[in-house]
């Protein structure tokens, strides 16, 4: 199978122009939806880069599928605008957009074979049945879902269904695909290879700008090139997965996005030439990155589990002290809680040389550039 | 699980079996035996015969049974298209006013058949529409008794379609009518197989509307019978009902064979 | 057929909303218009000239108030009837179940596909004076006369209409029984309790909605049954329907029949706006 097959299609046919789906960007302008007069978005203005994958997470009610579903036009925004490649497409219909989408629960047409469900978007859009062939063939085969192809829905598993439905997607070559928490009605394990699944996808396939909505944020953390974060209808933080991960802007985006320890310290120094400060928690001395925390501020310290370590080296140079509450084993990991000062903190580790009891004495360590400060009320 | 003694069943299934016996099966079996029988004085019938059935075929009875069959296939498709179509108006509407209409069209399957008979003859005698003596009237008779029945099947029908399905196919490029057509309708097929059933098994039996409009050239199956049984001759009336109830279970049949066969390509 | 969604702030003119017209015109012309025209015709006479006099002398008329009475009579009785043939075999059929009980449902779900008056037509030969339950009688008891007439009766209308009816309560009924929980019976039947404890206290609580939904419309489609009242054909017994038969096709008195059309109508107008309200209840 070449994947220069799958993008050249001027040897198939001369007046599938419309199809040639070229990676495009979304933007949302000030965007705001309503449902019976309560508010479900407030004003989002939010730019997903051509070729990217931006994943927008957040809990239920924070009005990200509200976003997604204004981007395929199913609800009417508010106010605002919705560009697609530059163009205002608010007020075309969905089927105008140049999409495509796929969502929790497949919505695989029962009544066609695997087939019909994977052309459909093509014979929508009136494509020849030559180019039609083609590309069915071609998505089936990216999915790994050739075989099947005479197939019923009824007869697949949820895996393969969704894959099915990836492949529908990708057949129309959509400007941007939408996903409304694709893997969230497959078994765990199945999610997991889905979820690797969809990462190879994507790297064979860059020019496709991808919109992923999830409540999942090890979905996000593994598929995203940048997420947003979103709570109770607006946007809390946003930027590169890795950035947003290390250096979370706020508090929720801190513990919504992986786990987070939280410590209230205090700034002691001003920023040093490599940009780290010194602060006090307790009886403790940290150094950490800082860069406009003035002397005297309050902030929280975020530093993740996986980063606390119970023996020393040179690395990590930060020393926090408290006292065992409790210690799970888990197989790979094992988990413990402890109490420092009024805060408990949770450490991930793998390799224990030696297992402490519970109320003993506690030292635990962390490089300086593992943690990073929260401005208490930087909560959008 | 009320009832675990094997003396306590069996009670309450002899029970059960001589009610539904009595009140159901009797009936039908008794008006079978006296389709074929020559006369009937006492407890058993006698003179088996296959004449009543061999007038059913000619005559006036046969032009009976066509017009029966007529009259439910027309009324029935306009029934389906009529209610289909009011039923995904209404369903992409919702709200206040969208309930409100709804109930308005399950109005006409409250209302008496005699009246709306009434109302078609007094309505249709005179301008500026004059279809008092055609068979329009009979076929508008009907439509209008069984029309509630079909929006009622269909409505209940597209209530179960996900709304995920039109989405997807909305923003893969299908224009509305795409979608219905190769979306919408063939997932509420079942329904719409039932609901012309339902239908045209209620405009085979329907009499009421149909006495008080119907030409001298249209007779249909119901009036047929009930003039053969006013006149005395019930052996030749059971024969035509078996007809009737025949033609019935044939085409119910039937369609759930079609149905059924649609149904098992997609679910299994 | 549109695709704007939930937002109320749309702008875009819909034109999903007149999707609609087609078959409301439809019904405007086929049902409501004729429907006008009766409810004119009751009070206006031949001449156009407004006639309430006619309209009251109807309405007090012998045979009008006759014919209500018997309506509504014949009406509640073949409704209790109905209820209680379907409750029992809904019990039945749920509860102490036998091979081929769903065959049974679906067979007596099938008799609602079938014309009413065949049940009348069929009594004819069961319970009329030539007719087997006479038939026996009078030869195992050597009478003389045939000693059983309730068919010439309301009696016969009830009875004819119980049969025809009932599935319109099994049905539900049926639905209401498959969602009772088996556990709650189970349980109850392992404290002690005796069938007919577990029948009130536990099923027929489930059974109610239900049944009330399945009873008013039965007591709907009673006082609007015809076929059956026309077979009878029996002097005493005319219900409304059959009076307006009498009065428009008979009589040729078309106000008249107007007159009682308009109180069919608005009776049945009111019991169907309680099933509504019962099936609402319900949960439908």
């Amino acid at each position: 199978m070449s994947l220069a097959a799958f993008v050249d299609e001027a040897a198939i046919a001369s007046g599938a122009a419309e199809l040639r789906g070229a990676a495009s960007t979304v933007a949302f302008d000030r965007v705001s939806v309503a449902y019976r007069g309560a508010v479900v978005l407030k004003p989002l203005t939010l730019e997903v880069a051509a070729g990217e994958i931006l994943a927008m997470i957040g809990p239920s009610g924070s009005g990200k599928t509200t976003a997604l579903r204004a981007v395929a036009g199913f609800v009417r925004p508010a106010s605002g605008r919705i560009r697609i490649g530059g163009a205002d497409v608010t007020d075309l219909p969905p089927y105008a957009r140049g999409l495509a989408m796929v969502v929790q629960n497949y919505a695989l047409f029962p009544h066609m074979r695997v087939f019909d469900n994977v052309a459909f978007g093509l014979h929508a859009r009136r494509a020849p049945k030559a180019l039609v062939e083609a590309r069915v063939a071609e998505a089936l085969s990216v999915v790994g879902m050739a075989p099947y192809v005479r197939r019923y829905p009824r007869e697949l598993s949820g895996g393969q269904q969704q894959r099915v439905a990836i492949a529908r997607a990708l057949a129309v070559r959509p400007k941007v695909l939408l996903l409304d928490e694709p893997l969230s009605a497959l078994d765990a394990q199945i999610r997991r290879s889905m979820v690797e699944e969809i990462a190879r996808l994507h790297g064979e396939l860059p020019d496709l700008t991808v919109l992923y909505v999830t409540h999942d944020q090890s979905e996000a953390l593994t598929l995203a090139d940048r997420i947003a974060i979103l709570k109770d209808g607006a946007l809390s933080a946003v930027g590169r997965t890795g950035d947003l991960y290390r250096r979370p802007p706020n508090r929720f985006s801190a513990e919504f996005l992986g786990r987070a320890n939280l410590l209230s310290v205090v700034v002691e120094s001003d920023a040093d030439a490599s940009g780290f400060v010194a602060v006090r928690a307790g009886d403790e001395r940290l150094v950490v990155p800082g860069a406009d925390d003035r002397v005297g501020a309050t902030r929280l310290l975020c530093v993740r589990p996986q980063n606390l370590t119970l023996a020393p080296d040179g690395a990590h140079s930060n020393r926090l002290v408290g006292t065992l509450r409790e210690i799970h084993w888990q197989g790979e990991l094992t988990h413990l809680v402890a109490q420092v000062g009024d805060a408990l903190l949770r450490v991930v580790a793998t390799r224990l040389p030696t297992i402490p009891a519970r109320g003993e004495r506690l030292e635990m360590f962390f490089a300086p550039a593992d943690a990073s400060l929260i401005a208490e009320d930087a909560d959008v | 699980m009320l009832v675990w003694s094997r003396s306590g069943k069996l009670a309450v299934w002899s029970f059960a079996a001589l009610l539904v016996g009595i009140v159901f099966l009797a009936p039908l079996a008794v008006i079978l035996a006296a389709s074929f029988a020559g006369q009937w004085n006492g407890v058993l019938p006698s003179g088996f015969t296959f004449e009543h059935y061999r007038q059913a075929g000619d005559g006036a009875s046969g032009e009976a049974v066509f017009a029966s069959l007529a009259t439910g296939v027309v009324a029935s498709l306009l029934a389906l298209i009529s209610g289909a179509w009011a039923a995904l108006a209404l369903r992409s509407q919702g709200g206040g006013a969208a309930r409100t209409l709804g109930v308005l069209f399950f109005v006409p399957s409250a209302v008496p058949s005699v009246s709306v008979g009434l109302s078609l003859l007094v309505a249709f005698s005179q301008k500026p529409l004059l279809l008092n003596g055609t068979t329009a009237i009979v076929f508008i008779a009907h439509f209008v008794l069984i029309s509630a029945f079909s929006f009622g099947n269909v409505s209940a029908g597209l209530a179960r379609v996900s709304p995920d399905f039109e989405e997807v196919a909305s923003c893969l490029g299908a224009t509305p009518f795409y979608r219905l057509r190769r979306v919408t309708l063939p997932l509420v097929a079942p329904y719409l197989f039932a609901a012309f059933g339902l239908s045209f098994a209620l405009s085979m039996g329907e009499l009421g509307a149909t006495v008080m409009v119907y030409p001298p050239g249209w007779v249909t199956l119901p009036v047929a019978i009930f003039g053969l049984t006013d006149r005395g001759d019930i052996f030749s009336g059971a024969a035509l009902t078996i007809v009737l109830v025949a033609v019935t279970l044939a085409l119910l049949l039937a369609l759930e064979r079609i149905s059924s066969v649609q149904t098992q390509a997609r679910n299994g | 057929m549109s695709d704007a969604a939930a937002s109320p702030h749309g702008a875009r003119v819909d034109l999903g909303a007149l999707w609609i017209a087609p078959p409301l015109i439809a019904l405007a012309v086929l049902f409501l218009y004729p429907l006008t025209l009766i409810a004119h015709a009751a009070v206006y006479d031949s001449g156009d000239a407004l006639n309430l006099a006619a309209a009251w002398a109807t309405l007090g008329s012998r045979a009008f108030v006759n014919a209500l009475v018997n309506t509504a009579e014949i009406a509640l009785a073949s409704t209790a009837g109905s209820l209680a043939l379907g409750l029992a075999l809904a019990l039945i059929i749920a509860f102490v179940p036998f091979p081929g009980a769903t065959f049974v449902a679906r067979l007596i779900d099938t008799f609602i596909a079938l014309p009413t008056f065949l049940a009348t037509l069929a009594f004819t030969f069961l319970y009329g004076s030539a007719g087997v339950l006479n038939g026996a009688l009078m030869q195992s008891l050597h009478l003389a006369d045939p000693p059983v007439h309730f068919l010439y009766s309301a009696w016969g209308v009830i009875l004819a209409e119980v049969t025809v009816y009932s599935p319109f309560v099994l049905r539900p009924l049926l639905a209401a029984f498959s969602l009772v929980d088996r556990g709650q019976i189970e349980a109850a039947s392992l404290l002690g309790a005796r069938p007919w404890r577990i029948v009130r206290q536990v099923i027929l609580p489930a059974a109610l909605p239900a049944a009330i939904a399945g009873g008013s419309l039965c007591l709907l489609l009673t006082v609007n049954e015809f076929g059956i009242v026309l077979f009878i054909g029996a002097k005493g017994v005319i219900t409304l329907p059959l009076l307006i038969y009498d009065k428009a096709i008979q009589e040729s008195d078309y106000q008249a029949a107007c007159v009682i059309a308009m109180v069919n109508v608005a009776l049945s107008l009111g019991l169907f706006g309680l099933y509504r309200l019962a099936a609402r209840r319900l949960g439908a």
